[in-house]
């Protein structure tokens, strides 16, 4: 129950009070009030001074300032004791509402709460198992890599060793050469080279003899 | 009588044009000669003596050098010669001997054409062999030529000998 539900309880509450008295009063009033219409009512309307009057003295001897008084006092002692009790019940009812209403909250707060919670350890546990997800996809990436620059690096260093070792072995064999010819080059006295130039020339006989030929 | 087309015998004393044309100077300073002897009738002029080379070419062709016919018959043959015979280049890292020459020309005359001359030439840097040039083509015969041809050979044992020195020395055990 919330507070609009108690307010209109206390309302109603004080509108009925107000109805009660307020028809009381009036049904005093017409009481006092009515007149006869009929014929009848005309020959009683010329008692009606006198038993008006009569009844007026009785009134006014039974309805006295004391007896008036003690009536309010008797309505105001009702009056105050149905608001009491009213209060009471209002009271008991809005303890019983605010410890409702404390519950109620209590368990909403805990409900929102434990579901805010859950939300949130499942958003830490996705976020997790998305940060891991993403390291182990870098861990492939990078092992990937790694692997393609070492095949990469081991190719290009091969090469490179190969092709110094050629070079080096062009080189070495040029440096052998020259210094074969440097050391028994000039050693060799050229009668001892005719066998070899006239080997020479029988290897190249035909094509020699091809060239004069053809320059002839 | 049928005629024979007789082959003009070129000694291998006669390396090149050069040697041909001091034959055909010689040739001719002795028909100047002779001719001068006819005009001054008597007061005879003393005729260049001829060189052994030229008297070896006429004995060896059987030319008269004392005879003008003869003598123009042989600066006749010269002069082809001369003028069509293939001559072909050669260089030796150093000045080579008569004898190396006459061997060379032996076997070109042999082998590649019998009026085979020679210009003898020097190139230092070839170091031994020598290299051939005919009118359209060079012949490299020298030692440097020739080891470069090997280069691969070469490369391999060198390649051998490295590998040899990389493996492990042998242990007992393999003996």
């Amino acid at each position: 129950m919330d507070i609009g539900g108690i307010l209109l309880i206390i309302g109603a509450a004080l509108a009925a009070i107000a109805a009660i008295l307020y028809f009381d009063w009036r049904s005093r009033g017409k009481k006092l009030a009515a007149k006869p219409k009929d014929t009848k009512a005309v020959e009683a309307s010329k008692l009606a001074p006198i038993v008006s009057q009569t009844a007026e003295q009785d009134v006014e001897h039974i309805f006295n300032e004391d007896f008036r008084e003690e009536l309010r006092n008797r309505g105001r002692l009702h009056f105050e004791k149905i608001i009491g009790e009213n209060a009471m019940f209002l009271q008991q009812d809005l303890r019983q509402t605010t410890t409702q209403l404390n519950d109620y909250m209590r368990a909403e707060i805990s409900r929102t709460l434990q579901m805010e919670f859950k939300k949130y350890e499942q958003s830490i546990v996705d976020a997790k198992q998305l940060a891991l997800d993403s390291m182990e996809k870098t861990v492939t990436t990078i092992e990937q890599q790694r692997q393609l620059l070492e095949t990469q690096m081991q190719t290009q260093t091969e090469a490179e060793r190969n092709q110094i070792i050629a070079r080096f072995e062009e080189q070495l064999a040029g440096i052998v050469n020259h210094y074969v010819m440097q050391a028994i080059g000039n050693q060799i006295d050229l009668s001892d080279q005719l066998e070899f130039i006239i080997a020479e020339l029988e290897n190249n006989k035909a094509a020699i003899l091809e060239d004069i030929k053809r320059g002839a | 009588m049928a005629l024979k087309k007789k082959i003009f015998a070129l000694p291998v004393q006669i390396t090149g044009r050069t040697d041909i044309n001091r034959l055909l100077r010689e040739l001719e300073q002795i028909e100047q000669a002779s001719i001068s002897n006819a005009a001054t009738k008597g007061k005879a002029i003393a005729a260049p003596e001829p060189s052994n080379m030229l008297k070896q070419v006429a004995a060896a062709n059987g030319y008269e050098l004392g005879s003008s016919d003869g003598r123009q018959q042989l600066a006749a043959a010269l002069a082809k010669i001369h003028d069509h015979a293939p001559l072909l280049h050669i260089s030796f890292a150093s000045e080579p001997s008569p004898k190396v020459v006459e061997t060379l020309l032996q076997w070109l005359r042999s082998n590649i054409h019998v009026y085979t001359l020679l210009q003898i030439g020097l190139a230092p840097a070839i170091g031994a062999g020598c290299v051939l040039r005919t009118p359209n083509k060079i012949f490299d015969l020298s030692l440097g030529a020739s080891l470069q041809k090997q280069k691969p050979y070469l490369v391999q044992l060198i390649k051998g000998a490295a590998l040899k020195q990389q493996a492990p020395a042998p242990t007992a055990g393999d003996k």
